[in-house]
């Protein structure tokens, strides 16, 4: 076995201010393989976002902190990096996608010179030869006018051609990983298909490993090879798709199951889970799911569980788990 | 977007009229006129009869209405009228002196813009830091005092104290380098700072604030995952959107800037709109109070149009047709 290309360990990412400490990321771990898609789950607030801004190291300070672990690119710890060096990885060998492609593009700067300084600076191009390379990415993504929409502004496209654009201009030095935090959440239904097909395909043209972050099991199901649970900041469950899909271990993913709303079927209605995430200002001792968990028993309260390696390759969050 | 400026320049006609209405009527609410002080002329023998004889000659024996419209049709033929204490025509007078203050508020606009963006944009980048604390304090200290103080305490250190600047005109006279571009420029130095510096302490704090605005974006997010380095951040992604609400603010700034040279322009000597329409005003001298006026109006109001025109070429979310 090759090391994976992406390894997190402990990860612990808190937000300090001198009244609170929020633990937004508290000790993550999980890996990435070549030319794989991982993906992450979980409800809003569990920590996600977090997750894929620090390993970017974009985690928005001065009280956002990674205060513990490794971040390994191809065993490199990232974490070790000045910020200089950082600025090499980031846009070149990880590329990043957010979740809404309106805001997430500087509305004053032509599509072509946002694509195109991604080259300029990592790849030495001129102006001239960046903005050719910038129509072929285009046209890679899908655009029929490439050519045209170089020369346009973000608000003269449509939500779903702003993300092809986002991909275009994240996929454009062929990075070894792409982080795509939400990248159809804000898209109507029909977009997102699209939008997923063209991440599948270029994941299979380039050989690119992508962690997809998501609301959406559907969305999970469709697309990873490998996923991971989180809740209150930390892993609950790791494992690959199917091995997860068909023994869920935690009854935290149980229930996330359980509410995807299922069409041609009885219970056509979502169950969503009864109760609240608990604020990562102030997390209770022991399980962080005690409150919602239906199997909760005494002990569950009093030591947080260890996450363990129940079957091969997956891990669960829960002391009752065997 | 050039049908959009004739436009802007047609409506531009009513405001003029309403104004020029405005300042023909405050003039003659004025007591006495231009030739009035002729009474104290020894050398003029019957001063009653020679003022009614100037009077009838300049149509100022006239109703207020007809003196408006006779100016009015004038100005329609491009003509400004004669002034009374010159004795040259308005538009010649105005020739010699618009110039010289076009030349003293672009100077003074160059230099607000190239020093207090950079400086802005630093401090933003840098809030709440020792370099943003000091300047900011500067910058504060700065607004607070009038141009005119500025002036007069340039002119103490660098005219009087250390000589090293000229204090009045726009040339040396007399010398064998007067007139050249060398000393252009040593004449402009000083009037041009104090018109600046008030402005500029208050351009930094505005592009200070659009910066910290603009800075938390998501597309600058988007920049730093693109690995881009800090300067092509903050001077392309960020400025390129902090920017834009400053060039409107410096449209309509340009008339305030205009009236700011009025003053300095009495204490340095300088021979432009304002000394121009200071001595028409003291000499009753209508004509030249008219055409003055007319051309700080005009200026205030392409000021505004030149406001809106920045703005639509600096946002490109905005159309004009
Ligand atoms: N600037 C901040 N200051 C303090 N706490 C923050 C800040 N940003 C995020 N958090 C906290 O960090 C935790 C994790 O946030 P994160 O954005 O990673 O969640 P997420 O899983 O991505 O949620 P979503 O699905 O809504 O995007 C949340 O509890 C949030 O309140
Ligand atoms: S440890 Fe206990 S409370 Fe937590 S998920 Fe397992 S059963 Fe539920
Ligand atoms: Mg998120």
């Amino acid at each position: 076995m090759s090391t994976p290309l992406l390894e997190v360990r402990n990860l612990k990412t808190h937000f300090i201010s001198r009244t609170s400490r929020v633990r937004a990321v508290d000790g993550v771990d999980f890996s990435v393989e070549r030319g794989k898609v991982l993906g992450i789950v979980g409800e809003s607030g569990s920590g996600k976002s977090m997750t894929s801004l620090s390993i970017m190291r974009l985690v928005p300070g001065p009280q956002g902190q990674i205060v513990d672990g490794e971040i390994l690119l191809d065993g490199k710890n990232l974490l070790k990096l000045t910020e200089r060096e950082m600025t090499n990885i980031r846009g070149n060998q990880i590329g990043m996608i957010f979740q809404e492609p309106m805001t997430a593009l500087n509305p004053v700067l032509k599509i072509g010179e946002q694509i195109g300084e991604v080259l300029t600076r990592h790849r030495g191009m001129n102006k001239a030869e960046a903005k050719k390379h910038a129509v072929e990415l285009l046209k890679n993504v899908g655009f029929p006018r490439a050519e045209q929409i170089v020369n346009e502004y973000p608000h003269q496209l449509s939500g779903g051609m702003r993300q092809r654009a986002m991909i275009a201009m994240a996929m454009a030095c062929q990075p070894t990983l792409l982080i795509a935090d939400e990248p159809t959440t804000a898209l109507d239904v029909t977009i997102q298909a699209q939008v997923l097909d063209l991440m599948r395909e270029l994941k299979n043209r380039t050989g690119t490993a992508i962690i997809l972050i998501t609301h959406d099991l559907g969305v999970i199901a469709e697309m990873a090879d490998d996923m991971v649970v989180m809740y209150g900041g930390q892993v609950v469950e790791s494992g690959s798709a199917d091995s997860v899909f068909e023994e869920p271990l935690h009854p935290y993913t149980r229930a996330l199951l359980e509410s995807i709303p299922v069409i041609d079927e009885e219970r056509e209605r979502l169950t969503a889970i009864p109760g609240t995430v608990p604020s990562a200002a102030n997390f209770p001792e022991g399980c962080r799911f005690a409150d919602r968990c239906s199997l909760v028993e005494s002990s569950c309260r009093e030591k947080m569980p260890e996450l363990r390696e129940l079957r091969k390759g997956h891990s669960v969050r829960c002391t009752l788990a065997v | 977007m050039a049908s959009y400026i004739v436009r802007r320049l047609l409506g531009l006609i009513p405001t003029l009229f309403v104004i020029t209405v405005i300042v023909f009527l405050l003039m003659h609410a004025m007591p006495g006129n231009a030739f009035m002080a002729l009474v104290y002329n020894p050398k003029v023998k019957d001063p009653a009869a020679l003022i009614a004889r100037l009077e009838a000659q300049n149509g100022l024996n006239q109703p207020l209405y007809i003196q408006y419209f006779d100016w009015l049709r004038n100005v329609f033929q491009g003509n400004l009228g004669m002034s009374q204490s010159l004795n040259e025509p308005v538009s010649q007078a105005i020739g010699q002196a618009l110039p010289n203050t076009l030349l003293l508020a672009v100077t003074a606009e160059v230099i607000i813009l190239l020093v207090s963006i950079p400086i802005g944009v630093l401090q933003a980048n840098r809030a709440n830091k020792g370099f943003d604390i000091t300047t900011s304090f500067i910058a504060v200290l700065f607004y607070s005092i009038p141009g005119f103080v500025f002036a007069l305490i340039l002119l103490l250190f660098f005219s009087f104290k250390w000589n090293i600047l000229p204090s009045t005109g726009t040339v040396t006279p007399g010398v064998s380098y007067s007139g050249s571009l060398g000393d252009h420029i040593i004449h402009l130095v000083l009037p041009a700072m104090a018109l600046a510096l008030p402005s500029l302490a208050y351009y930094t704090r505005l592009t200070r604030g659009n910066t910290l605005q603009v800075i938390v974006a998501d597309f600058v997010r988007t920049a730093k995952a693109k690995g881009l380095r800090t300067p092509r951040i903050l001077f392309r992604h960020v400025l390129r959107n902090a920017i834009i609400p400053l060039v409107t603010q410096f449209g309509f700034d340009i008339g305030g800037l205009f009236g700011g040279a009025i003053i300095l322009e009495e204490i340095f000597t300088w021979p432009g709109m304002g000394e121009l329409s200071i001595n028409a005003t003291l000499s009753h001298d209508y004509p030249l109070i008219l055409g003055s006026t007319l051309v700080f109006a005009v200026t205030v109001l392409i000021g505004n149009l030149i406001a809106d025109i920045l703005l639509a070429v600096s946002d490109p979310r905005i159309r004009y047709d």
